[in-house]
């Protein structure tokens, strides 16, 4: 090394540590409204501002007394379990057969597919509505579950296929060759190495169900799902009840996350071989 | 179909991808315990042909009989046979033992009996003692083992092996020769070996297919093949052989004109050509020598020393016959040698110079 | 053993006929997969956009639907300032956050491809985590921020740098920005992340070792290659901005509506299905036009 490559050197490090003071202004600004949600949770004033007056705990305990808040969280996590499973269920024979099988109108079927991603949420709440009409029963529970299949079924099979498509078919081949049938085959083999991708893809299906607004709210009849509840109270007087029930789910869904984030990374290293 | 045959026949198998023929009108019979290698170049359609018999592809035509009875159209789960994948396909979510036990439990047996086997199996294999261990806990050589007591354990009427030993390096890939051998003659299994590397095939084999654009070029004993070459292709593919283009001269004589210049060749390969018919000679850098003694039965040409290879053992020496052409000749070591661009006479046995078509 | 000693024809029949069937069983196979997501993405996605196709023709009188096939919906749409406001709001917004965003996330992802060594895993899990946070909850802690009587105002005045509170921060198209910013900033981050992890390290050394400054290696070299990222998350992040409802609703304050609102407007105050559906029509044609121009840079990437 030249002397003159030091000051080079020396720049090259100050540019990375600025980059690195820019990354975690970044990630500041990421994390700061999530940041304010938990700790106004446990501020005593009922108009949430700075400066803060004091710790309390009260308004999770209203929250969970809040008929409307609970009732909210409950149809929500009971619809959006729904629409994950059945998400994830339509979305599996779907990618195994786009990435392993010769399809001859696999254009036609990623574009049916993919299309929703791109599809304005707006829009696709208003045609379920219209769509509704000619089954107005359904509107309410049923229609809100269907909705929230249709928005995450497409990326679901796409997150599907792009893991399988990595799927060594001598896997498949093997299992076969060595006497499992087709179930076999599915119960032994793939279901297990395709473990972190379906855990991940019900999670993110349930996540994005269960915080979903607009769409919901043009097919919901009278249910409320919890973001129809929270809008609802947005539009009143803010109760810092609805920055204490939003605590614990930031709460419960990054742990949550993390946690499957962990689990899928170590599964998929064990499963490299 | 003639009862009470024995073995692997493949009757007159062609496989088409639309236009294209990847295995065209093969006809091969495999007697039981038999090592037979499908050799060739990436393309020939050899892999194809072993996934037509394990039931991965089906044929376009003819029919592929084990002990007789035709396999054509069974499901892979449903045929006695077990294939050795060239990545091995050991499965990952499952140990050592587990991936062992894999196809005896498909065939629905009985606990105690699985262990025994998968038992007696890691010893046959060599890796007694890590039958606890994960996939991703083993070496590329032991996987390569387990790879093969998976197939091996469920005694398939037939053991296809696809380019098994192509992932290890040179020293492992030996040692595996000579233990798939030993392993083959003891259980007295009916091996089919895929692979495009000559000396394996020479190394290992009871028969060799040498396979080129979906046919079959030659099927017959290591030494036919290496010796006694039908074609062209054969002959350069399988060891090194100089191939000079000649014209046939003489039947009765087994004249050949190699530019003008008469030359003898060996008796063998004479059958299938007519007087003027364009064809080849080949012969072995190994039968070539330097300065050869000038006596009958010997071939003798003037040439031009070019290139000299050290090998180690031997040493290569190629030169410029008279009237252009290159020939290597493959000399033992300690062979006085010329300096490039000496000229020099080189010369072969009558009988090392086949006709190849 | 002779090569003629059965029935040849035959047996190749007998081939064709097992691989005729084996093939059929590949194609129910086929067709049974895919049934499933097919059957449910045209039920309720294709039929849907039909529906509103078709609606878009019709009227609203007297709170009656008038199937008379007209242009009218459309007519109004491309002569009522109304609309064509909200289509500006919302083109505007969406092009300033596709910048922004942009600006904002290449270093981010720059840093965390090339520089952060063993956090790279842990970063790239952080900046997908405020994902898993329902929008609409972070648009919520948004307004607490933004405020009057917000965070950033109150904390201003606190450190005394400002006598008076910011009004413009909250209820304006600024806040619509800084929440969408916001919301797409990950979404733009991961497919910069992905084209600038491809990138080697040794095609940088070796751009350095042909005396190309740090800087010029990464314009000859780095930015090239990380384009194509760059314009996956440029598109898609403009297309969310277009139609996004929740943020500009909880945000925006409703002074300037974005389009998104104006066809909830049509919906729910005016019940005027027909309006909505052609207004989703015409932001549905933006979009497809927006899609086909850009396609050759971002089917490469989403194909992957």
């Amino acid at each position: 090394m030249t002397a003159a490559d030091v000051p080079m050197r020396r720049h090259g490090r100050a540019a990375t540590r600025a980059l690195a003071f820019y990354a975690g202004l970044v990630f500041a600004f990421l994390y700061l409204p999530i940041a304010v949600i938990v700790l106004f949770a446990f501020d005593d004033k009922t108009v949430p501002g700075l400066p803060m007056a004091g710790f309390t705990t009260q308004w999770f305990a209203r929250a969970f007394a809040d008929g409307e808040l609970v009732g909210g969280l409950a149809t929500s996590v009971r619809l959006a379990l729904c629409s994950a499973v059945l998400a994830t269920a339509i979305a599996m024979p779907g990618a195994m057969v786009l990435a392993w099988r010769d399809v001859k109108v696999r254009t036609v079927v990623m574009c049916l597919v993919l299309a929703p991603i791109v599809v304005p949420q707006i829009v696709i709440g208003l045609g379920l509505i219209l769509l509704f009409r000619a089954a107005p029963g359904l509107i309410g529970e049923p229609a809100i579950i269907i909705a929230h299949t249709t928005l995450t079924a497409c990326y679901a099979t796409m997150i599907l296929y792009s893991r399988l498509l990595g799927f060594k078919r001598s896997y498949i081949e093997a299992a076969m060759d060595l006497g499992a049938s087709d179930v076999r085959v599915f119960v032994e083999i793939i279901l297990p190495l395709a473990a972190p991708a379906l855990v991940a893809v019900l999670l993110l299906a349930f996540t994005d169900a269960f915080g979903e607004y607009i769409v919901a709210w043009f097919v919901a009849g009278f249910t409320k799902t919890l973001p129809i509840v929270i809008w609802g109270s947005m539009r009143g007087v803010l109760s810092p009840a609805v920055n204490a029930i939003s605590a614990v789910i930031i709460a419960v869904s990054l742990a949550l996350s993390v946690a499957a984030q962990i689990w899928i990374i170590r599964q998929t290293r064990a499963g490299r071989a | 179909m003639s009862a009470g045959e024995q073995g692997i026949r493949l009757d007159r198998v062609s496989k088409r991808y639309g236009a294209a023929v990847a295995v065209d009108d093969v006809t091969l019979d495999i007697a039981p315990g038999e090592f037979v290698t499908l050799l060739g170049p990436s393309g020939c359609g050899k892999s194809t042909l072993l996934r037509m018999i394990s039931g991965f592809a089906d044929p376009s035509d003819g029919d592929i009989r084990i002990d007789g009875r035709s396999i054509v159209g069974l499901p892979p789960f449903r045929r006695d046979t077990a294939m050795v994948f060239q990545d091995y396909a050991l499965f990952p979510h499952r140990t050592v033992a587990q991936n062992l036990a894999f196809g005896l439990r498909m065939r629905k047996l009985a606990r105690p009996e699985i262990a025994r086997r998968v038992e007696r199996m890691l010893a046959m294999i060599e890796l007694p003692g890590m039958g606890g261990r994960r996939i991703d806990q083993i070496s590329g050589g032991q996987a390569q083992r387990v790879a093969l007591g998976r197939s091996l354990i469920v005694e398939p009427a037939v053991l296809l092996l696809d380019e098994p030993l192509g992932a290890l390096d040179l020293k492992l890939r030996r040692q595996m020769q000579s233990e798939l051998k030993r392993i083959q003659r003891e259980m007295r299994l009916t091996f089919l070996y895929v692979t495009h590397d000559q000396e394996e095939a020479l190394t290992m084999s009871d028969r060799i297919a040498v396979m080129r654009g979906g046919r079959v070029e030659q099927y017959g004993t290591p030494t036919e093949i290496y010796n006694a070459p039908r074609t062209a292709f054969v002959a350069d593919f399988v060891g090194e052989a100089n191939l000079l283009p000649v014209e046939i001269a003489s039947i009765e004589e087994r004249l050949v004109s190699l530019r003008g210049r008469v030359l003898r060749a060996a008796e063998a390969g004479f059958e299938t050509v007519r007087a003027g018919d364009a064809a080849s000679i080949a012969i072995r850098s190994e039968a070539v020598g330097l300065s050869p003694p000038d006596e009958p039965g010997m071939v003798r040409l003037p040439a031009v020393a070019d290139e000299i290879l050290f090998l180690g053992a031997a040493v290569k020496l190629v030169v410029v016959i008279e009237g252009g052409g290159r020939m290597t000749a493959t000399l033992p070591a300690g062979t006085p040698l010329p300096a490039r661009g000496e000229a020099v006479t080189i010369g072969w046995r009558t009988a090392d110079a086949r006709i190849v078509t | 053993m002779t090569i003629a000693d059965g029935p040849m024809d035959g047996s190749a029949t007998a081939a064709a006929g097992a691989a005729a069937a084996s093939a059929r069983r590949a194609r129910r196979q086929t067709i049974g997969g895919l049934l499933p997501i097919v059957a449910w993405q045209t039920l309720f996605f294709a039929v849907p956009m039909g529906i509103l196709f078709v609606y878009s023709f019709w009227t609203m009188k007297d709170y009656r639907l008038d199937t008379t096939v007209t242009l009218a919906n459309y007519v109004r749409i491309f002569t009522n300032p109304i609309y064509l406001k909200g289509f500006l709001l919302s083109l505007q917004v969406a092009l300033f956050v596709t910048v922004v965003c942009g600006v904002l996330a290449f270093p981010v992802a720059y840093f965390i491809a090339k520089k952060a060594g063993r956090w790279r895993v842990l970063l790239l899990i952080m900046v997908i985590l405020p994902f898993w946070v329902s929008l609409i909850m972070r648009a919520f802690a948004w307004r607490l921020l933004l405020g009057e009587r917000g965070v950033i105002n109150q904390g201003l005045e606190l450190t005394g740098l400002i006598d008076a509170p910011f009004s413009f921060l909250l209820y304006s198209p600024t806040a619509i920005v800084i929440g969408l910013i916001y919301a797409y900033l990950p979404l733009y981050v991961l497919p910069l992340y992905a084209s600038i992890d491809k990138v080697r390290d040794s095609w940088i050394a070796a751009a350095q070792d042909l005396n190309a400054t740090p800087m010029r290696a990464f314009w000859e070299v780095t930015f090239p290659l990380a384009f194509p990222g760059l314009m996956v998350g440029a598109v898609f992040c403009f297309i969310f901005g277009l139609g996004e409802y929740v943020v500009p609703a909880l945000l925006g304050g409703g002074k300037s509506l974005v389009i998104a609102q104006v066809i909830r407007m049509e919906f729910e105050l005016r019940q005027n299905w027909p309006g909505g559906a052609a207004i989703s029509m015409v932001l549905m044609a933006f979009i497809i036009a927006l899609l086909a121009l850009t396609l050759r840079w971002i089917r490469p990437e989403v194909a992957r």
